[in-house]
């Protein structure tokens, strides 16, 4: 039996495998086309089902940034996105190599107590963390955003989790090198840590980029207001122009699928905990 | 001398060790801890949020909630998608990244990234999209009467049973990717060399399956369960994006109903609120327990 | 090294701390500092001239306030600027409320908001403290319905009424050999008469309401001039009335007379605007929605509702009114620009109705000219004189702050017989559950 023989069997074998891989891709990728297909066409055929793509996406496009404030919510957006990305990586990644490379009983013990802050449901907290960005004169500001989300239990245990692959003799001879701890964790364990930062950035970019029900309580002001609270309020007035809703949600998917696309290697990477 | 100049190195590192948990541990104790307090203080107050009384007897909130009718029937919802939507979605998240982890499969990245696709959506987006996708006039109708399946449209939205089956069927899809990478970041981790002797030893894929992939997926399995039965119990976006908790309550959840006697129908009664918050909070709690129990791996 | 890299640290948290108290947007009720915090939040504003709204629906309600703001400029005070932060709905305001009050953040409102009238008295009831009464206000009240009145135990000035309008297609009615005459006056027997033989006829149901909204018992109700409430207590179970009505609402549906769409964009996206019905029944507010269909033109026309005996009905849903909350500082300002637009002003109220199809509550505003042109799109008949005379005749009904709490049950109790529940039952589970959330 020759090697491309055998290969071709197998790929044979796979072959079941491929058509279940196909229909899931399909079912996943098909709401995406749908959306962009709508956002194609007028709001009668949107609703009447219409399935092909249509030629009013201009009309469409003159409606969304004439009646909406497109730009400034997609500025806003990029904006909370990106400061709670940078600061929680930073915040949450610096816990995590504390919490898994200093770790010792009381440590560990603050950890698992941290971890229970996971449990704690949005709308429990909403009241409370309202009054206090309030008392900080911080509504409408990215301040009031990000704060409540910065240090998240989730992007701590990653942290900690991937550094068990953090080779502690690198850190030995760090240390005889001279280098300090905070010295250590910006020349040694950042760079280290590359794929993790990207999938916890995926993640963190994403979240913040979705989250609807704190903005909407927050962002008393519309020039402050975010694209998912734009698009829920495009979806909820007295009449719903479909085709431009659907343009609008293209408008809002667009960033976090090239987050993802650009960062997926390291983010998968960095799901595994691979270390580089 | 050696002795002790090596203690204070270790205190001194201890010592940065707790700098560098320091800012992460405040901003939670301070975003999640006391809110969480002041939230139960609140629990045990009533009246509108604007003047509230504490309540007599203290825990009135907690003993109303157990007579309140819609409450117990946005538990028995989320319990109901809690039971069904969860073992589906992780079944097929583990399926999918054993299909995905073989090394002779061409287009691993494609598909890979076809199914992790629906997570990158805001819940928002993609409750919009398939509540058009699902509405009475909406493509699976026409696609549905087309093939001959249905006789008529059928308002999916419309009727109990099949609103929840399309807030099930939105949750698998939005969901099932992001488990998976979890799944598939476990499996990679798994070194191929463990498959190839269970070859040898003749054991065929179902068993390889249950025997490898699953006890050593374990702690994944235990992570995304967990993940997966907290974001279950507040689930809230899809349940009033898709279906605003309707027709006549059979879909609302309990974080919609929290929500509701939050902001949401002009009740404001703070007090009754977070008492069923605390109340989900506790739940959440005891499951994630039981479930960090019954497959307590812990190094 | 260790020590240098731990104060840049230190230096780097100060620099975004102070950075977050300078980006602050809502400051203080006089909000004090800086012109950039000015523009990012809904609050008041520094000018003397200038006061805050907050509204919503770029389409009715904004052009009646910017019609309001440009006649006042114009006639009493030219540097006057009404600044509106447009809000996504009415419950945007509603939370608005209820956040800056639960928190006694009351410097986060607007000098003035726009508000639901079925709300305004629960909210009035929870958050005393965020309105400001204005009960000299040089308003002559007797000009407008003593029904519009009923609703707020605040005085606020009402903008839009919720006069409720029974619109035809009269080109379909014509195919079942009805016109609109023969829909005036006439019993829900009757209408369910005709309702067949429409849908028999065009395929097309003769009335429709969102299902989670439940507009229509309310309307059927305050037409025969009874409420849902009685001496401050639900009054469902033992009212007649109410049962028969439910039973009528159960029995259309049966009868694919009367469609239910799931939600409210269903509802005015599909089953009106998507040419599903041949007869629409809410407060006139609904009409720019019928309107949006141009290809509609001069197919529609408009009547009164049916009753159960058989008389003409009126009946009011929704409306709102402007009132003043507690963080305003120019109350003065606020008072007389209220007084003199929508308080007496028929230019505000003719540009109103020009610009956002508004129908005013204002008594005499009914008598312009601008109200008695025909209409072309409800085939030139005046329409809004039209209703402006029905809105006279709605009858006083006990309100409640439960309003919504209580249509809210009574739709799902639709729902579930429809579904095939018991109708005794169901009204009973209706009113257990409000007596529940009202804490009786």
């Amino acid at each position: 039996m020759t090697e491309k023989k055998n290969r071709s069997m197998i790929q044979r074998r796979l072959i079941p495998t491929y058509i279940f891989l196909a229909i899931v891709s399909f079912i996943s990728v098909f709401p995406f086309y749908w959306m962009i297909s709508a956002a194609t066409n007028t709001s009668f055929d949107v609703a009447q089902g219409r399935i092909l793509p249509g030629g009013n996406l201009g009309v469409n496009f003159q409606n969304l940034i004439g009646g909406q404030n497109l730009w400034g919510a997609m500025g806003n957006s990029f904006l909370y996105a990106f400061v709670q990305t940078i600061i929680a990586l930073l915040i949450c990644s610096l816990a995590g190599f504390g919490f898994e490379l200093y770790h010792d009983k009381k440590k560990d013990m603050v950890f698992t107590i941290l971890l229970l802050a996971m449990m704690i449901p949005g709308v429990a907290t909403m009241i409370p963390l309202f009054k206090m960005i309030a008392g900080m004169n911080l509504l409408n500001s990215v301040w009031g955003f990000i704060l409540p989300a910065i240090s998240t239990p989730f992007l701590i245990m990653m942290f900690r989790q991937n550094s068990r692959n953090f080779p502690v003799d690198v850190m030995e001879a760090a240390r005889i090198d001279g280098l300090t701890e905070i010295q250590i964790f910006f020349r040694m364990y950042m760079p280290m840590m590359k794929s993790t930062y990207a999938a916890a950035a995926v993640i963190t970019f994403m979240n913040a980029w979705n989250a609807y029900l704190w903005p909407k309580v927050i962002m008393t002001d519309t020039n402050a207001q975010t694209m998912p609270m734009l698009i829920a309020n495009m979806a909820a007035g007295y009449t719903t122009d479909y085709g431009l809703l659907m343009l609008g949600v293209l408008f809002c998917s667009v960033p976090t699928m090239i987050v993802f696309f650009v960062l997926q290697k390291q983010f998968a990477e960095g799901i595994t905990g691979a270390v580089k | 001398m050696e002795k002790k100049k090596g203690m204070s190195l270790l205190q001194k590192q201890s010592r940065a060790g707790w700098i560098f948990l320091a800012p992460a541990t405040l901003m939670i104790a301070v975003m999640s801890f006391w809110p969480m307090i002041s939230a139960f203080i609140t629990s045990l107050k009533t009246g509108s949020s604007a003047n509230m009384q504490w309540a007599s007897p203290i825990f009135y909130n907690y003993t109303r909630m157990f007579a309140d009718q819609l409450f117990l029937r946005s538990v028995g919802n989320t319990f109901l998608y809690l039971a069904i939507q969860v073992p589906i979605m992780l079944v097929l998240a583990i399926l999918l990244a054993q299909l995905l982890n073989n090394k002779d499969l061409k287009l691993k990245g494609f598909f890979r990234t076809c199914v992790f696709l629906p997570c990158a959506t805001a819940l928002v987006s993609y409750s919009l999209i398939f509540k058009s996708l699902f509405a009475t006039e909406g493509l699976i109708n026409t696609i549905l009467v087309n093939l001959g399946i249905l006789s008529s449209n059928y308002n999916f939205l419309g009727n109990p049973a099949s609103a929840k089956a399309v807030i099930i069927i939105a949750l698998i899809w939005r969901w099932t990717g992001y488990n998976m990478v979890f799944y598939l970041a476990g499996l990679q981790n798994i070194e191929y060399s463990v498959y190839e002797a269970a070859k040898i030893d003749g054991a065929n894929g179902w068993k390889t399956f249950w025997g490898i992939t699953v006890p050593l997926l374990k702690p994944t399995i235990i992570m995304t369960f967990i993940m997966s039965i907290n974001g279950t119990l507040q689930l809230f976006d899809e349940s009033i994006n898709l279906t605003n908790g309707g027709p006549a309550f059979s879909t609302i959840t309990m974080s919609h109903y929290i929500y509701n006697n939050t902001f949401g129908t002009g009740v404001a009664n703070f007090g009754y609120a977070t008492a069923m918050a605390f109340f989900v909070f506790i739940m959440v709690g005891v499951l994630a327990l039981i479930n960090m129990k019954v497959g307590d791996t812990r190094d | 090294m260790k020590k240098k890299l731990i104060s840049m640290l230190l230096a780097g948290t100060m620099v975004l701390s102070l950075a977050a108290c300078g980006g602050g947007g809502s400051t203080g009720g006089d909000a004090g500092d800086g012109e950039d915090a000015g523009a990012a939040e809904m609050g008041t504003s520094d000018d003397e001239n200038t006061l805050t709204v907050a509204a919503w629906d770029p389409n009715f309600n904004i052009p009646a306030l910017e019609a309001a703001a440009a006649d006042y400029k114009e006639n009493v005070n030219p540097d006057f600027v009404l600044d509106i932060k447009e809000q996504g709905g009415s419950q945007d305001v509603e939370t608005a409320i209820t956040t800056a009050a639960s928190s006694g953040k009351y410097e986060t409102l607007p000098d003035m908001v726009l508000f639901q009238d079925h709300w305004i008295q629960k909210y009035v009831a929870d958050y005393p403290d965020a309105w400001q009464d204005v009960n000299d206000i040089d308003i002559n009240w007797d000009d407008f319905y003593a029904e519009k009145l009923d609703y707020s135990t605040i005085d606020g000035v009402p903008v839009d009424g919720g006069t409720v309008i029974m619109a035809y297609r009269v080109d379909l009615l014509q195919e079942a050999d009805y016109t609109i005459d023969d829909m005036k006056g006439i019993t829900w027997e009757k209408f369910i008469e005709v309702g067949k033989a429409v849908k028999e006829k065009t395929g097309k149901a003769l009335l429709c309401m969102n299902s989670d909204g439940n507009d229509l018992m309310y309307m059927m109700l305050q037409a025969e001039g009874v409420s849902q409430f009685k001496d401050g207590k639900p009054y469902i179970v033992g009212n007649d009335k109410l049962k028969e009505i439910v039973e009528l609402v159960v029995q259309m549906v049966k009868d694919e007379i009367l469609l239910l769409p799931n939600s409210w964009s269903d509802y005015t996206d599909k089953a009106i605007q998507g040419d599903q019905v041949a007869g629409v029944m809410n407060g006139n507010w609904i009409i720019p929605t019928i309107q949006a269909v141009e290809a509609n033109s001069g197919k529609w026309e408009i009547t009164t509702m049916p009753t159960l005996t058989g008389e003409e009905g009126y009946a009011s849903n929704g409306g709102s009114s402007l009132y003043i909350t507690a963080n305003c500082k120019k109350v003065d300002l606020a008072k007389d620009f209220l007084a003199y637009t929508f308080g007496k002003s028929t230019v505000t109220y003719d540009n109103a109705l020009k610009d956002g199809g508004v129908v005013s509550t204002y008594i005499p505003a009914g008598e312009s000219e601008v109200y008695n042109e025909g209409v072309a799109f409800f085939n030139d008949t005046p329409i809004y004189a039209q209703i402006s005379e029905m809105g006279s005749h709605v009858q006083t009904i006990e309100q409640s702050p439960y309003h919504y709490t209580c249509r809210e049950k009574l739709g799902a109790a639709v729902i579930n017989i429809v579904g095939g529940a018991d109708i005794d039952e169901e009204l009973k589970n209706a009113e257990d559950q409000l007596n529940f959330e009202m804490g009786n």
